[in-house]
């Protein structure tokens, strides 16, 4: 099957960290993946929010040139972005009219017979947990690791269709293959204030703090998140609410990629950790690895 | 304050939200589940079933000149927990455009619509999001140059920041997207 990559911006920018590990992991896996040539922006929350044909023509015409280039299936990790590519998707399946005026626009024909995945569905689905299973050969025994979904990747479940949108257990799952204690908490689903970081990070700063204080308080070592929204909230801004609402967290983020790439025995190095704002050293440590 | 609403203005504004969003106003019975549940109501100045009663009744500058409006997320909640499956979520953005389209700036959440203008505009002009430029307009426009600036001597050690944005070859086909739907 021919597998096409979306990175998206964040992927090749503050979120660096989830690319490499990504690519990483791909590659000790034997999986191939091919960037879509010339891909664009999605358009993120920021069409969506003023201006709805726009927000279904920028994803479209990525999806358009994967679609012509051969390709079954797309893999795109930023969960915004995912979101998009699916909403996208979705739309060009179901009105007619808006279909034509962009494959119009666009002078590209689109089908939507591709498969469209998250990182979570990419991991469980194409390459299946049994695969991931086998190539753990550093089992994370002792670590606490609490998953945190935030909300594009399971909502509005009508379009995602992924997972159960209130109490989702996929990256639970794969937290527990690498050997690590998945944590149970309250705030898996509750929104970190995502696009909002800079408009108003004092709001931000609450709904983030939220979902730290909660992750700490049920014993976590470390959160693992797969968007690089929801990694930048928690991870760039911690510093910032520690200092707010005076009481320390020291939460590490990692990408889920990160932590298979750990139990698949792969040097932190190769994986960006150090990448991270909030220092994954005391986790390192307790896993053997020094640093 | 007293509030008279032309009907006939009343039936156009309905008529063309729920022709943007392709659902019915009525099908909504004020349960409140919606705002119950919103992760960023304590900000906002009418609750998300306010706002959709109040389109209802056609109180169009309320709603559009709402700090809700602009402070929804888009996170969702609302839309998968509503009973009778409205398109909650889908009615702020549907808002937010009118809004936009009629060139109505938000009193006070104009930041928010600011960076959504701005991200749009980078993404004219590159294809994708070149993050350093955009926070640099960002805080052009609104005057806050000092804010969040603590964190960029970090961000930079890391590797976060890159310092040259790409342009992708099919710019000519952006701008034509952009023509064509905005």
């Amino acid at each position: 099957m021919k597998l096409a990559y979306y990175p998206g911006c964040s992927l090749k920018g503050t979120s660096f960290e989830y690319e490499v590990s990504l690519l990483k992991i791909l590659g000790v896996l034997n999986i191939e993946i091919k960037e879509i040539p010339d891909w664009n922006c999605c358009g993120a929350s920021a069409a969506h929010s003023i201006n709805h044909n726009l927000s279904i023509a920028l994803p479209a015409r990525n999806l358009a040139i994967a679609e012509n280039g051969g390709y079954e299936s797309v893999l795109a990790p930023c969960a915004a972005c995912s979101n998009r590519l699916k909403s996208a998707d979705y739309e060009l399946k179901t009105d007619d009219i808006l279909k034509k005026k962009i494959t119009d626009s666009l002078e590209m024909s689109y089908n939507a017979e591709m498969s469209i995945n998250n990182m979570l569905e990419f991991l469980t689905g194409v390459i299946g947990k049994d695969k991931i299973k086998s190539m753990v050969k550093k089992p994370l025994a002792g670590l606490k690791v609490a998953s945190y979904y935030g909300c594009l990747l399971v909502r509005p479940p009508k379009i995602m269709q992924f997972d159960d949108p209130e109490n989702p257990v996929t990256m639970d799952e794969l937290v527990a293959l690498t050997g690590a204690e998945p944590v149970d908490y309250s705030f898996k689903t509750e929104c970190c204030g995502a696009i909002n970081s800079l408009s108003k990070p004092d709001v931000v700063m609450a709904l983030t703090g939220n979902i730290l204080y909660d992750i700490k308080k049920h014993g976590a070592d470390l959160v693992v998140v797969a968007c690089p929204l929801c990694h930048s909230n928690l991870d760039v801004r911690q510093r910032e609410i520690e200092r707010k609402y005076d009481e320390k967290i020291g939460l590490p983020v990692l990408f889920i990629t990160e932590l298979l790439g750990l139990s698949f025995g792969i040097d932190p190095n190769d994986l960006a950790i150090d990448g991270h704002m909030v220092a994954a050293d005391r986790v390192l440590k307790k896993i053997g690895e020094n640093k | 304050m007293k509030t008279v609403i032309n009907e006939q203005n009343r039936r156009n504004f309905v008529s063309e939200v729920e022709s943007m969003l392709h659902d019915k106003l009525a099908k909504c019975y004020q349960c409140g589940k919606c705002s119950a549940g919103c992760p960023v109501n304590f900000e906002m100045d009418y609750t998300p079933n306010q706002i959709i009663k109040m389109t209802e009744l056609g109180m169009e500058d309320t709603v559009l000149n709402s700090k809700t409006i602009w402070l929804c997320v888009s996170c969702n909640t609302c839309s998968t927990r509503c009973p009778k499956g409205f398109e909650v979520t889908e009615i702020m953005d549907v808002l937010r455009e009118i809004a936009e389209k009629k060139g109505i700036v938000s009193k006070v959440e104009k930041e928010v619509q600011m960076f959504h203008e701005v991200f749009l505009d980078n993404v004219k002009s590159n294809g994708r999001i070149f993050e350093l430029e955009l926070v640099g307009k960002y805080k052009l426009k609104t005057r806050h140059l000092f804010r969040d600036m603590f964190l960029a001597p970090k961000m930079l050690e890391k590797g976060k920041l890159k310092m040259h944005g790409e342009k992708i070859s099919g710019l000519n086909q952006i701008a034509k997207i952009f023509k064509d739907f905005e």
